[in-house]
């Protein structure tokens, strides 16, 4: 049946993920499963892997700089 | 066109997974949307060069190496067996995504922790 075929190739892929993401621990990438299950596909969309990584990079960056900001922000308020 | 879409909502994820800015505010709402453009560029105009799965491989057996040379056997352990594992999942873009994890790996040798 095409759907039991669909859930098994799904399934499939999620272990997939679920070894790269453990292999990604072992190897202290700092990646939760969300953020390698996006990397993933933008990987199968033929995004360059190591511009992606410098992405990734460049993101935690900002990620880190707005929540200092915010905290800054917030301790002004206060 | 369809491409391009698709690349930009995986892009609002990632931004929305590991930059996320305070949405409630214009000034949060501003600072996501530079993310967004930046990582859009970031992804489309680059200068590297295609993947060699050899590479990939020789530097996965270099950190077997290197785990096994300081004592951590459990680690070189524990990667050669998820790596096993892998295999029957391979397919065209595994050396990719491998090449992804190894540009983000943080001195395991040092730092990872197996509890983790």
């Amino acid at each position: 049946m095409p759907g039991d075929e669909r859930s098994e190739k799904q399934a499939a892929a999620q272990q997939a993920v679920d070894i790269l993401h453990e292999i990604s621990t072992i190897l202290n990438c700092h990646l939760d499963r969300r953020t390698l299950s996006i990397c993933i596909s933008m990987v199968e969309n033929g995004v360059n892997p190591e511009a992606l990584a410098t992405v990734v990079k460049e993101l935690r960056k900002e990620g880190q700089e707005a929540q200092v900001e915010s905290s800054a922000a917030a301790a002004r308020r206060r | 066109m369809a491409y391009l879409a698709q690349l930009g909502a995986l892009a609002d994820e990632l931004v929305a997974s590991l930059a996320a800015a305070a949405l409630d505010t214009a000034e949060g709402r501003k600072r996501q949307a530079a993310d967004r453009e930046s990582a859009l560029r970031g992804i489309r105009f680059h200068s590297f060069l295609g993947t060699n799965q050899f590479d990939v491989e020789d530097q996965l057996k270099g950190f077997d190496e290197r785990f096994r040379v300081i004592g951590r056997e459990s680690l070189a352990d524990a990667l050669s067996e998820r790596l096993a594992a892998l295999d029957p999942h391979r397919n065209k873009w595994t050396p990719d995504v491998l090449r992804f994890i190894l540009e983000l790996a943080d001195q395991p040798a040092q730092k990872s922790d197996l509890r983790n």
